[in-house]
């Protein structure tokens, strides 16, 4: 039971009388990299939001490595190592990029407001090293030219590459992409496939919404097929490829 | 506490009058008006100004006689002053903000600032001084399990046909479609032919009006001072708070329900002696609401914080 | 960027400052040091205030419209805790804490008022925070005007400055003869003042130290936030608490300065006139506050000769109106025209309501 890192049991979450997500059961293997894919609407973003503490069910149980965190806050799920990105790229816009990683990177004592009156000698050490450790993660991903620059300098796809790193600085132990290579140009797109199996390979567990097929079928080990906010596919790439299902669903929605 | 039913119900016609126009605005502008209570208060002085006898002292300045007209013409003149102010406020001030895409915050602050500004103008060139409509004086009845006198029984029963007629509209007509059209979306509403300054202009119009009334309503009841409107504007904001923030059906229920209460409570056991306290029974229920159930009674469960 | 040491907006800042003090002596030829002392004693208690405000506002986006009862929960705490005379019958207390102590409690009450307050009310929306701020506060004016026999009521609090002047040094008491101001007065201006080098101090450590950032981090993006595993709303608190402290700490100069305190001082009107200030000064800015403190008061105190220009006859309750009149009018053209004020950045401002 809990060797599964990750697992959903009934959850239901509707809007106003749309049913956005219904589904009975999911169950998340730690170290893999699993895709949700499904046509507009099927709820994918919604149950990134249900898992990660950003809305609340309206029924059903989430279990994050055996713990209970149907009613938890985004910032419990994210102590607990869940830690996700957005589909519409949140970065802090009047703060550099440096900045943006040393916050991101800073842990919850160090930010505390009486250690930041009296600035130990601990708090400095554990500053300089906080920033070593940013610009490192900066050059992995390129980006360190732009470390002084305020992030709503960015480009897009520098934007996309900053949330990334800002999301790794803690070694998280689950990753959730929601749609990590939207409008990324094709060249951009590449780096960040590598990147993200990179991260998948050092063992991260990663949870991906996107919608890139290709991108999809390239590096995912498993695929899951949402529509119309239930389950309607489960498997490795060849078997989705091959799905009359998806292909439906994927076809039907075209059709409207 | 039921001898002060008959004051709840009057305080209650006052503050659901005035907080359905209150509710109006906002469910159509998304702006909170702090200046509300200023435009109350203009009904009651320009009928004040209208209806009283002429070489009356009234105003300050002692430049300008009162107009000594008949007393329910000028309550109506006076409504309609305040629509006109209402609409002239729209033209020169909020429209440009919201054109200028000033933000929501800037636009609140603005009105508080205005509401200063307005209401100082009263005290400065309106009256300082508490000043009553010339009317007779009249005695209490008592009309099944309450009492009032028979004018302000008058102004409870017209106030509750003008709330059935403001609902009747709201909910029938073309108008009244096009208003909840545009607070429910406006880009969507102007998509579809609806010229969403024209509903605006035509809301803060009618908002206005209504505030006016009310603000005539409460001087009938009471008397007009210059800080009329400010006395009673946190008992507004918990009236459409209660009732529910942008539906209007909520606030005049939720209006009425918090002047009752207010009045009522001066009758509780904790309450002897402190009956100037009374206000804070009903901000502590609206504060109580917007901590349990921010929608409201009636209202919508959109995203609070 | 302009390669000036200091930026162009803070020479303008200083300027105009400056201008306004050289016109209370212009406009006063007689006692104009005395006036100016009231005025500097006023401006550093105000600016206190605003600074607490600006932590509000300016650093986390928060709508504060009963800043007023914060000030006054620090001024009756810390009033109450010494020797003090208080009620319709001037009851006296003869016994207390040394002031030091009741000052830090009276701060720590404010601050605490705030927890009390922000728990439930900072995860509401702009607006609806700003109408339970100013409900609270109407609350609180309430409680205090009825809790007579512990607040003193309408009567109020009397006979307590000693507990300050008698720490007031030789100095000032010599140059008060001769040139002819009020000591006492003056001593609570230096206090003033003096804590609000040392609250400037405090906020720019904070502002550039891990928790300040965190701060920043929250008002750009509060989900972005609460993805870091970092609780946004109670950093808010923490924020909502530091400036209530603050503004609890000028509530008790402002009673110092007055002398005696009840009801008619902690109102909404209080509230306006620092928000005024601080929207001046400029939103966000550490200094900003302090300027547009000084040049505030000097356009308040300087009115009342305009209100007589106006009204020939004016009385008591029409200067008062005439002064309002002009801070509602500031506030709206300032809100309008000029939102980030003398030393704000427009882009820091939060104009929206999130």
């Amino acid at each position: 039971m809990s060797s599964n890192l990750l697992e959903v049991k009934n959850l239901k979450k509707s809007f106003g009388g749309l049913q956005a997500v219904d589904i009975k059961e999911l169950k998340f293997k730690k170290n893999q990299l699993t895709s949700i894919i499904g046509p507009n609407g099927a709820g994918k973003t919604t149950f990134f939001d249900l898992i990660s503490g950003f809305q609340t069910a309206d029924s059903g149980d989430i279990f994050l490595n055996g713990d209970d965190i149907s009613n938890s806050q985004p910032y419990q799920i994210a102590r607990m190592g869940m830690i996700r990105t957005f589909q519409l790229t949140k970065v802090f816009d009047r703060m550099t990029v440096l900045e943006n990683l040393m916050f991101s990177g800073s842990s919850v004592t160090n930010d505390s407001f009486t250690k930041s009156i009296i600035n130990t000698k601990k708090q400095r050490n554990y500053e300089i090293e906080l920033k070593d450790k940013s610009y490192e993660i900066m050059e992995d991903l390129n980006i360190s030219h732009m470390a002084d620059s305020y992030a709503r300098e960015l480009s897009g796809g520098q934007k996309k590459l900053l949330e990334l790193a800002r999301s790794i600085i803690n070694n998280p132990e689950t990753l959730l992409l929601d749609e990590p290579l939207a409008g990324v140009n094709p060249k951009l797109a590449e780096d960040l496939l590598d990147l993200i199996q990179k991260l998948a390979s050092s063992g991260i567990s990663i949870l991906m919404v996107e919608h890139n097929i290709e991108a999809v079928m390239k590096i995912s080990e498993r695929i899951v097929v949402l529509s119309e906010g239930t389950l309607i596919a489960d498997g490795s790439p060849n078997d989705i490829r091959n799905d009359q299902s998806v292909i439906e669903a994927y076809l039907g929605k075209d059709d409207e | 506490m039921l001898d002060q039913l008959g004051n709840g119900l009057l305080l209650g016609i006052i503050i659901s009058v005035a907080s359905v126009a209150l509710s109006l605005l906002y469910g159509v502008t998304r702006i909170v008006n702090f200046a509300h209570g200023e435009i109350i208060a203009l009904g009651a002085i320009a009928t004040l100004f209208f209806s009283s006898p002429i070489d009356y002292r009234v105003l300050f300045l002692d430049k300008f006689s009162p107009l000594g007209l008949n007393f329910a013409l000028s309550c109506i003149l006076a409504v309609i002053i305040c629509g006109l102010f209402g609409g002239l406020l729209e033209l020169i001030l909020f429209r440009p903000l919201r054109k200028g895409n000033v933000g929501n915050i800037a636009v609140l602050v603005v009105t508080i600032g205005l509401s200063i500004f307005i209401r100082h103008l009263y005290l400065l060139f309106a009256t300082g001084k508490v000043q009553n409509f010339p009317l007779e004086l009249q005695r209490r009845q008592t009309y099944l399990f309450f009492d009032m006198t028979p004018r302000n029984l008058k102004v409870l029963i017209a106030g509750i046909l003008v709330m059935i007629l403001i609902g009747l509209l709201l909910t029938y007509t073309k108008l009244g479609k096009a208003m909840r059209a545009v607070r429910d979306s406006e880009e969507l509403s102007s998509v579809s032919g609806i010229n969403s300054d024209n509903i605006i202009l035509i809301t803060w119009i009618s908002s206005s009006m209504l505030a006016g009334l009310a603000g005539v309503f409460q001087a009938i009841i009471n008397d007009v001072r210059w800080n009329m409107g400010f006395l009673i504007l946190l008992l507004i904001f918990a009236g459409t708070v209660l009732g529910g923030i942008g539906t209007s059906f909520g606030a005049m229920v939720g209006g009425f329900i918090i002047g009752i209460l207010v009045q009522v409570s001066v009758g509780l056991p904790f309450m002897e002696g402190h009956t100037e306290a009374k206000n804070a029974v009903a901000l502590g229920i609206m504060i109580v609401i917007l901590l349990f159930r921010p929608q409201g009674i009636f209202g919508q469960k959109e995203r609070i914080s | 960027m302009s390669s000036l040491l200091i930026s162009k907006r803070v020479l303008f800042a200083i300027a105009i400052t400056s201008f306004s003090i050289y016109l209370v002596f212009l406009l006063n030829p007689e006692g104009a040091l005395r006036i100016l002392i009231n005025l500097l004693t006023f401006a550093g208690i105000y600016g206190l205030s605003a600074i607490g405000l600006n932590v509000h506002f300016g650093w986390t986006g928060l709508l504060n419209f009963g800043h007023a009862s914060f000030m006054g929960m620090g001024a009756y705490v810390t009033l109450l805790l010494m020797p003090h005379a208080a009620g319709r019958e001037g009851e006296v207390t003869t016994t207390g804490f040394p002031i030091i102590i009741a000052v830090f409690v009276g701060i720590a009450a404010a601050a605490l008022f705030g927890l009390l307050l922000g728990l439930p009310a900072i995860r509401l929306r702009g607006d609806y925070l700003a109408i339970v701020t100013i409900a609270a506060a109407e609350i609180f004016r309430l409680l205090v005007r009825d809790l007579e026999s512990i607040t003193g009521g309408v009567y109020g609090i009397i006979s307590y400055t000693e507990n300050l002047q008698k720490f007031r040094p030789e100095f000032i008491n010599s140059l008060s003869l001769n040139y002819e101001f009020a000591p006492s007065q003056a001593w609570v201006g230096i206090i003033a003042w003096v804590s609000i080098i040392l609250t400037l101090f405090l906020l720019k450590r904070l502002n550039s130290s891990p928790w300040g950032r965190a701060l920043r981090a929250v008002r750009e993006d509060e989900d972005a936030v609460r993805a870091m595993g970092k609780n946004a709303v109670w950093l808010k608190l923490q924020s909502f608490m530091l400036g209530a402290g603050i503004a609890g700490l000028s509530g008790v100069l402002l009673a110092f300065n007055y002398g005696s305190l009840e009801t008619t001082v902690f109102v909404p009107l209080l509230t306006f006139y620092v928000w005024a200030i601080m929207i001046l000064g400029g939103v966000g800015s550490l200094t900003g506050p302090i300027f547009g403190s000084i040049i505030f008061w000097v356009i308040i105190s300087e009115t009342d000769r305009l209100a007589y220009i106006f009204f020939e006859n004016a009385n008591g309750q029409q200067l008062a109106g005439f002064r309002f009149l002009l801070v509602g009018l500031l506030i709206m053209l300032l809100m309008i025209f000029r939102p980030s004020g003398l030393l704000g950045k427009k882009e820091e401002l939060l104009l929206d309501v999130k």
